[in-house]
């Protein structure tokens, strides 16, 4: 490729004649031969350590803590869901996949939701329903592995949303920003020259082992 | 301290938008004066001026938009952009505007011509002026109804036979749905070109459907071609297949809620589209997104490109049998991939900008992480070259092949890097610089000859470009400073002040329930995406929801000509060409 300039910021990409051993085509093939032989080499002497691969499922990739997974309901210390049914999330989905239905409770007078689901086959994973929470209520996780049998299992309710008062966030995925505490995050890229971790993930894993396996909703 | 400073802790001071205030663009000015040049030097009395838009404006009467579109086709207004609808179904005079947006080349300037149509009117066709309008004017006709007259082939195109009604009116009620089966799918029968209607030959010819499911075709594209022997002597494509309503879905959304739709259009780079489209809201409101923002928002967006064209050539080469390409090159894509993931948390559909600036900040690594993709990528890329460009199988296969000529790229409404591959250097980003692309010091890359060689050479000089300024982008660093506008009416305040005051928490529940309200009016703004120029007109009616948003995507047009490109070819050829024209699905479907 000859680079030839024609005009201030423009230039010409020249189409190259080729030479006699191109036309010959031999010379060229062996020329190309040669690249992927060093590759194979390179990557034979590493033992693969340079290998762009993740042997998934016994090593899994590791996404950054922004990344955009599964969602849970934080709790307060005393064991309530910090969720105050505003719709707010609701209201900001733009798959419209969050169906709320609010109670109140006895004895606080607090609105609290009776009725929480989310079904993650409408779900876009766009992280507009953190962003709207005004009650840190939502968050979402690293967890990627959403695998479903049924659609009606694709429909999350409480039960498999809500997480025990002290769960760590530290290894979860987007939070709610808090001003200028910056939301930490690296790249993942393919685990070249990253730290891959085995498989499972000791902390990130969802606190109920039984997701997805609620009873099928009733659907209308 | 006193209390208000304590508790008022926004510092915004400007007034609060009111509803319903008209938008008046900033360079309107410039805009009406540069129309009544355009208006005198046409000189026709059907034009009529529309002042205050960002655009020079006319609009002009239905029967005379043939003659107007000759005179400034003569000028030099040679390339097509767009031609679309809008529907006002309580204005009088005709509920329908049809759009047509021209650019020239040499004056690097657009005009944008209305013409008023009812309901059972009827304009006459633009096909004979410029070849993009076929599909457009069937784009027209399917959203809303409008009828051409003399159009030769004016039927469906993003919706089905058996849809029933047009969708973008105003009174088509989005819940309905329309089923198709087997009777209602169209039978296409390719018209046979005339070169090769009096060929005597031995062969019997066939007519082969390739698609809507088929793996040459990256995504759900429908080509039939009439054969004989290998030669294609007649193709007929249809499209529609990945109709995911995002204009009519635009309506019932809010301003921010668009942004993931737009995420899906061009979904090998996605981030383009986001800030194409928060650029044309923040046109609207008349404010800036920050220096940090806007420089998270360049460097991402070069990335994106240089993934964009990894897959176009990554995948170009699989179709011609050369996978090692493709291994090598998806290997930084997969890095690049994950740097965005880094930033907001998905690979492929990042949703990362909002208006008014981004989500959230990068991370603190990015510009290590930038660096070493921008280290690593140029040994790729060389790979590349050195296997394919000297290789005398692929050469035979690319030179030549599926070619188009300058005129009709500029006819069929290219742009981006096929119309590049003919020799015309119109590039967004040095045409009307927008993120301060004029600040870096690059080139635009053009070639000769409009065939698959071309775009080839085309594509991998942009993405050594792109990596130029991303170097110095790097170079410069990351100024300081917020990343999102300090505006509670347009982005939502920091959390640590919804949790703790409550007029932080007023506005973040204004925001989230009542939306971005922008001024009354139109506007339009194009970016340089993958593939070209991605362009996003929007009306507001000065509610939380868009009135209009017409994306101008650059797919549509460049496919539209590949029926005329591939005649002639022979089919692996036509792979080949379909491979380097980069179909994105997505956007060409919209």
């Amino acid at each position: 490729m000859a680079i030839t300039r024609v005009a201030p910021g423009v230039v010409k990409v020249e189409r190259e004649p080729l030479s006699l051993s191109d036309r010959l085509y031999l010379p060229q093939i062996v020329k190309g031969m040669f690249i992927t032989l060093r590759h194979l080499l390179k990557n034979l002497l590493s033992f693969g350590k340079t290998l762009p691969i993740i042997s998934y499922p016994e090593v899994k990739r590791v996404y950054s803590e922004r990344f955009r997974g599964r969602h849970i309901l934080t709790t307060r210390d005393d064991g309530t869901t910090r969720c105050v049914a505003c719709y707010m999330c609701s209201t900001a989905c733009p798959a419209e996949c969050i169906t709320i239905e609010a109670g109140e409770d006895d004895r606080t007078r607090e609105k609290f939701p009776v009725r929480y689901d989310i079904d993650l086959l409408r779900c876009i994973f766009c992280g507009y329903c953190v962003d709207a929470c005004p009650e840190d209520a939502i968050y979402m996780t690293r967890d990627y592995e959403m695998a479903i049998d049924t659609r009606a299992r694709a429909v999350v309710g409480l039960r498999d949303l809500v997480v025990p008062p002290n769960f760590p966030v530290g290894p979860m995925g987007w939070r709610p920003y808090y001003g200028g505490i910056e939301k930490k995050g690296w790249a993942g890229g393919t685990g070249l020259g990253q730290p891959i971790r085995s498989a499972p993930f000791e902390d990130d894993a969802p606190p109920n082992p039984d997701v997805f396996r609620g009873e099928p909703r009733q659907t209308v | 301290m006193s209390t208000l400073t304590k508790f008022s802790a926004i510092p915004y001071t400007g007034p609060a938008p009111t509803n319903r205030d008209p938008y008046v663009p900033a360079n309107a000015t410039q805009a009406d004066a540069r129309g009544e040049e355009i208006a005198a030097k046409i000189n026709n009395p059907a034009m009529q001026q529309e002042r205050g838009q960002d655009l020079p404006t006319f609009v002009v009467d239905k029967n005379a938009i043939t003659d107007v579109l000759t005179a400034l086709k003569n000028d030099t207004f040679v390339l097509p952009l767009d031609l679309f609808g809008a529907d006002y179904p309580r204005r009088e005079g005709g509920r329908f505007d049809v759009i047509y947006q021209l650019y020239s080349v040499q004056n690097n300037e657009r005009v944008r011509l209305k013409v008023r149509v009812g309901e059972d009117e009827a304009i006459p066709t633009s096909t004979k002026i410029f070849k993009a309008n076929d599909w457009f004017e069937r784009e027209v006709f399917d959203m809303f109804g409008v009828k051409f007259d003399g159009h030769p082939n004016l039927r469906r195109i993003l919706t089905h036979e058996m849809f029933q009604g047009h969708p973008l009116r105003k009174d088509y009620d989005p819940a309905q749905r329309w089923l198709l089966t087997e009777q209602g799918v169209a039978k296409l029968t390719p018209k046979i070109d005339p070169r090769f209607e009096d060929v005597d030959t031995d062969f019997e010819r066939v007519t082969l459907n390739l698609g809507p499911s088929h793996p040459a075709t990256h995504g759900t594209l429908r080509i039939v071609v009439t054969l004989d022997g290998e030669t294609i002597i007649g193709a007929d494509t249809e499209i529609g297949y990945l109709h995911r309503c995002f204009e009519k879905m635009s309506e019932t959304h809010t301003y921010q809620q668009v942004i993931p739709f737009t995420d899906r259009l061009n979904y090998c780079s996605a981030i383009i589209n986001n800030v194409g489209y928060c650029m044309t809201i923040e046109k609207m409101l008349g404010i800036e997104a920050p220096a940090r923002a806007q420089h998270i928002r360049l460097m991402l967006s070069e990335f994106m490109r240089l993934s964009d064209h990894i897959i176009c050539i990554g995948t170009n080469l699989v179709d011609m049998g050369a996978l090692t390409n493709f291994w090598y090159l998806f290997q930084p894509r997969e890095e690049i991939l994950g740097l965005v993931e880094s930033c907001c948390g998905a690979r492929l559909l990042p949703t990362y900008t909002r208006v008014g600036g981004m989500a959230v900040d990068a991370p603190s690594d990015f510009l290590a992480n930038s660096q070493r993709l921008v280290n690593m990528l140029p040994k790729f890329i060389d790979d590349v070259e050195k296997l394919i460009m000297k290789n005398r199988i692929f050469l035979d296969r690319v030179q030549g092949v599926c070619a188009i000529s300058q005129e009709d790229a500029l006819s069929f409404g290219f742009t981006g890097p096929c119309l590049r591959a003919t020799g015309v250097p119109f590039d967004i980003r040095k045409a009307s610089p927008y993120l301060g692309y004029d600040t870096y010091d690059w080139d635009v890359p053009i070639a000769e000859g409009g065939d698959t060689y071309a775009r080839f050479l085309v594509r991998l000089e942009e993405m050594r470009q792109s990596l130029r300024i991303l170097q110095q982008a790097i170079d410069r660093g990351l100024p300081a400073g917020p990343v999102i506008v300090d505006n509670p009416y347009v982005a939502l305040p920091p959390k640590s002040k919804v949790y703790n005051e409550m007029e932080s928490l007023i506005y973040h529940f204004k925001l989230i329930m009542h939306g971005i309200q922008p001024p009354v009016g139109e506007a339009y703004f194009p970016v340089e995406g993958g593939n070209g120029e991605v362009g996003f007109y929007v009306v507001s009616d000065g509610t939380k929801n868009p009135y209009r948003v017409r994306i101008r995507p650059p797919c549509f047009p460049i496919f539209e000509a590949y029926a005329q490109m591939i005649t002639g070819q022979t089919i692996p050829d036509a792979i080949a060409g379909l491979g380097s024209l980069n179909i994105i699905a997505g956007e060409l479907d919209h």
